[in-house]
């Protein structure tokens, strides 16, 4: 009798097996079309069609190499400006992610909602704000009568363009403060308070003890910073003036059809995302913590150092607390609050000249007629975000268990996070060559090349939060609990995975609506007569209609704060 | 019913590199309490969790009653299992928890409600039903985690340190308090724990682990007289190691040469020709002291070196006249108390003692936990 039972639980459980295998073939198999496909289509088209691109690029019979000069061109320009952002981010960033660790204080969660805001703000929109902010006589200009500086204004030294650097700051600042409060949140009360029980300082603490622990945490933020910068698209385009980034170029050149140089700058683009973040996944990530170099020079003068230290310590801190808090204010709020009180300045006439050919209500209903574009693009930017979401959620919520459940997990998750960096303006190229009529032909540009393309980067949104909740609650012990208790494996999952990772879930479908919603660069190129409310955005900046795009950005902003809103009560229940 | 049965059971981590589990061999018997002891680390969960279903062996195989379930899933396996950090679901209040097994199983809503109840009243918690996991003190988790585990109804309940969390007056309480539940309830229970005391309080028997592999299989009782190894010799209760040389054998008493050429007379043991090498395990609690001299057998001279006052014991540090030091343990409310300096007789009889073949790595060696 006890081997018939065992002839039958034996079969049971290959049964199950089979199960199993089948859904990791169809979870990895639309990962692969829907993620990885996309993402890295354009390397292989760049390389399979090496000498089409070459031709065009280093050897063209009318120009010479003069494309390849023109990459070279706006590559250096993007770097040094992203380069400089992120220094800028480190500057401001180091001291707040401190701050906020260390601290309570009232408004605190305020203040870490406005750096939250900044990553899942319209960047178009907030473009428009900059721009307004700086530029425009309703801004910080009301003060002097005119603007504060041209939208050409380069800064001196660095070389770059001023408003440039301050959007991409304030876009990617947050990447600096969150991941590095979230590790000094964790290493804060041990180590440090040791060390100060030890007798150092403050800030000897500081360089001795915290920066050498977080400095992975530094890298890691870093280099998101730095990807976002490099890829950045909507608010770059509308506060670009004469300077071009890379990324704006891959969007000009598609658009005249130079398909060939635009692939050979995103497949470099993408190189350099992907480089960096196996860089910071491989090897910094493994190494934990660096070694505080013995430096004999800092022995010789340690006495003096320690003692200047003591006295920073005392005096210096109130300083730089309020210098970064007063530059996150200036630099993201300031634009907001500019651009949701133009919108009234400018309502019924230009303030400047007084005409209501220059006004908000003029640009929309008159006879430009703004107002029913703007409603089809916002029929059109939701419908992309809702199945886009939808799409990538049913895709994600499984991966998320073959990451956890196997060995090959970890390679897959550090696979999935490039969409995340990759700059949206290749992606969109490669999902247009890939689906598009020149490739697969399965979709021609419109509605369904956009959803394919937001699926790219919104199953990485999803999947992200979903895994640190998981990490962060220790589901798969839960899971063991429930099988002993006598559930299958899928009752576990259903009674016990999915009630506990809903919080993660439904913050990545936010996270990945507010995303979808915001999106410029890509949806530029796949977008074809869908136009989304971003393009539409950066083309009224263009066609010089500023009335509407200013109530269009303030509308895309307050939908914005809205979806933040609920992302708040979700995360922080 | 279910009895528990291991065969060679064997499993690694890490590709091989970690041997977790080595040819394990098990009996345990029905309506049985047994433990499973060792320093942590000694693949005692793993063991558990093999049994559970929860890893699967790399080689041998696991029975519950007559059944063959090596690789059978958790929840076919119908067991009851307590984890050391409670994991009550976070999600679900006292009352959906404690009827998650009859909920999973699909039992009709009033057995579920009946068995809720019967198993919140008995560990006295039906007035929690409503709270969430949180609200609750430790002991209470774990007396909601016990109940949970055996709502379902299995009668075999695995426990892995169930009282590791706890403070240590409830675990003391709680240990004997699942010692009754067991058997009222007729279970076969196996409980994992790094606290031999904790086991030898409540177990019918024991197994004790060393580095993934079973020394030794016994009641408390046995373990504590007849330990066949060093390490088990140290590990339950404690004991002083003396090293010395065989010079005669009898039927069952050893004459041992200690340094400095001082003769006992042990419990033969392995001790099985002259000359050879041995070690001498005496417990501290098995040594007569006093000032005088009184001309018994195994007298050896000493000085207090050290006095530890310990409540219940007192603690004595001892130097020997061969430099050999011991420890002696004595009840601090019967005979005589010493001091520091004192000079001493102790005296132990020979079957208080256990003579074990000196270990061919060295004595610490043997001694270690890892
Ligand atoms: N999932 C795992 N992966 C790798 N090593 C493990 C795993 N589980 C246990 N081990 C290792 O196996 C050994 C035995 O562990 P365990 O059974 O938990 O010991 P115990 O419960 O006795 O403390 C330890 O060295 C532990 O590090
Ligand atoms: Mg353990």
């Amino acid at each position: 009798m006890a081997h018939g039972a065992y002839l039958h639980d034996l079969r049971f459980w290959k049964n199950r097996r089979f199960i199993t295998s089948t859904f990791i073939f169809a979870v990895v198999a639309s990962l692969c079309v829907f993620v990885l496909l996309p993402t890295f289509y354009l390397i292989s088209f760049t390389l399979t069609r090496w000498t089409e691109v070459y031709a065009d690029v280093f050897a063209n019979p009318l120009i010479g190499d003069e494309n390849w000069m023109q990459i070279l061109r706006y590559l250096s320009f993007s770097l040094r400006l992203s380069i400089v952002a992120v220094a800028l981010d480190f500057l401001f960033g180091i001291p707040l992610a401190y701050f906020l660790a260390r601290k309570q204080f009232l408004g605190k969660s305020l203040l870490e909602d406005i750096i939250t805001l900044s990553l899942v703000i319209p960047t178009s929109g907030f473009g428009v704000a900059t721009l307004l902010t700086w530029t425009g006589v309703s801004g910080l200009g009301v003060l002097l009568g005119r603007g504060v500086v041209e939208a050409s204004y380069v800064v001196p030294i660095v070389n770059v363009p001023f408003l440039m650097l301050l959007v991409h700051v304030a876009l990617t600042f947050p990447y600096v403060v969150r991941t590095l409060q979230g590790k000094l949140e964790n290493l804060e009360p041990i180590f440090a308070q040791a060390s100060r029980t030890l007798g150092a300082s403050a800030f000897t603490t500081f360089r001795k003890i915290i920066f050498p622990l977080s400095i992975p945490a530094l890298f890691s933020g870093g280099v998101l910073a730095f990807a976002r910068s490099l890829g950045e698209t909507g608010a770059t385009m509308v506060v670009a003036s004469i300077h071009t980034t890379a990324p704006m170029a891959i969007v000009r050149w598609v658009s005249e059809f130079k398909l060939a140089t635009a692939s050979f700058l995103g497949f470099l683009l993408i190189i350099f995302a992907t480089i960096a973040i196996l860089l910071v996944d491989v090897f910094v990530q493994r190494i934990g913590a660096f070694k505080t170099p013995k430096s004999n020079t800092l022995a010789r003068i340690g006495h003096q150092v320690l003692r200047t230290e003591k006295v920073l310590s005392g005096k210096l801190r109130w300083l730089k607390d309020i210098a970064s808090l007063a530059a996150v204010l200036t630099i993201v709020i300031l634009p907001i609050i500019v651009v949701l009180t133009s919108v009234g300045a400018y309502w019924s006439l230009d303030p400047d000249t007084g005409k209501y050919q220059g006004s908000v209500l003029y640009q929309l209903f008159g006879p430009p007629n703004y107002f029913s574009s703007l409603m089809s693009a916002t029929l059109t930017s939701v419908l992309v975000a809702v199945i886009s979401t939808y799409i990538a959620a049913c895709i994600a919520i499984p991966s998320v268990y073959l990451i956890k459940r196997y060995r090959a997990g970890g390679t897959l998750r550090h696979l999935l996070r490039i969409p995340l960096i990759v700059p949206s303006s290749a992606l969109g190229l490669s999902v247009l060559l890939l689906w598009g009529p020149s490739g697969l032909n399965l979709a021609t540009p419109g509605i369904w090349l956009i959803v394919l393309t937001h699926i790219v980067f919104s199953v990485p949104v999803v999947m992200e939060p979903t895994i640190a909740v998981y990490e962060g609650s220790g589901i798969s012990m839960y899971e063991g609990v429930a099988r002993t208790l006598g559930a299958t494996p899928y009752d576990a999952v259903e009674t016990i995975s999915i009630p506990m990772l809903k919080r993660g879930i439904l913050a990545g479908v936010i996270l990945s609506f507010t995303r979808s919603l915001g999106e410029t660069g890509a949806t530029f190129l796949v977008m074809g007569s869908d136009v989304t409310v971003p393009p539409l955005v950066v083309n009224m900046v263009e066609s010089l209609a500023i009335p509407a795009a200013l109530f269009a950005s303030a509308y895309l902003i307050a939908l914005s704060l809205i979806l933040l809103l609920l992302f708040r009560i979700v995360v922080r229940k | 019913m279910p009895d528990v049965k291991l065969v060679k059971a064997r499993k690694t981590f890490d590709k091989g590199r970690i041997v977790a589990v080595d040819q394990v061999s098990l009996h345990v018997r029905d309506k049985e309490y047994f433990s499973l002891v060792g320093p942590s680390g000694c693949g005692k969960t793993t063991t558990l969790r093999m049994i559970a279903g929860l890893v699967e062996p790399d080689e041998g195989e696991i029975f519950i009653g007559d059944k063959l379930v090596t690789s059978l899933p958790p929840e076919d396996r119908d067991i009851g299992y307590v984890f050391q950090q409670y994991a009550l679901f976070p999600n679900m209040d006292v009352w959906d928890n404690v009827t998650y097994g009859p909920t999973v199983k699909a039992w009709t809503e009033k057995k579920r409600e009946r068995i809720g109840r019967e198993m919140l009243e008995m560990v006295k918690l039906y007035d929690r039903a409503d709270a969430i996991p949180d609200e609750l003190s430790g002991g209470m988790m774990q007396r909601v985690a016990l109940s949970r585990a055996l709502a379902a109804g299995s009668k075999l309940l695995l426990l892995d340190e169930p009282l590791g969390a706890l403070d240590a007056k409830i675990r003391n309480e709680l240990r004997y308090e699942i010692r009754k539940l067991v058997n009222d309830l007729e279970l076969t229970a196996i409980h994992v724990t790094h606290d031999q005391a904790e086991a030898m309080a409540v177990s019918d028997r024991i197994a004790i682990m060393k580095k993934g592999r079973i020394l030794q299989v016994g009641t408390p009782y046995e373990l504590y007289m007849k330990p066949q190894e060093i390490f088990v010799a140290n590990f339950i209760g404690e004991s002083n190691f003396l090293e010395g040389r065989v010079v005669r054998l009898t039927d069952d008493i050893a004459t041992i040469r200690l340094r400095g050429d001082l003769k006992v007379r042990a419990r033969r043991n392995e001790a099985s020709k002259r000359n050879e090498r041995v070690v001498l395990a005496i417990r501290p609690e098995a040594f007569e002291i006093s000032k005088r001299q009184r001309k018994s057998v195994n007298e050896l001279k000493g000085v207090v070196e050290k006095v530890r006052f310990e409540g219940t014991d007192i603690r004595y540090e001892l130097r020997l006249a061969n430099d050999d030091s011991v420890i002696v343990v004595r009840p601090s409310l019967g005979g005589e108390w010493f001091k520091h300096n004192d000079k001493i007789t102790i005296s132990f009889s020979p079957d208080k003692t256990h003579t074990f073949l000196y270990p061919p790595q060295g004595l610490l060696t043997e001694l270690e936990l890892e």
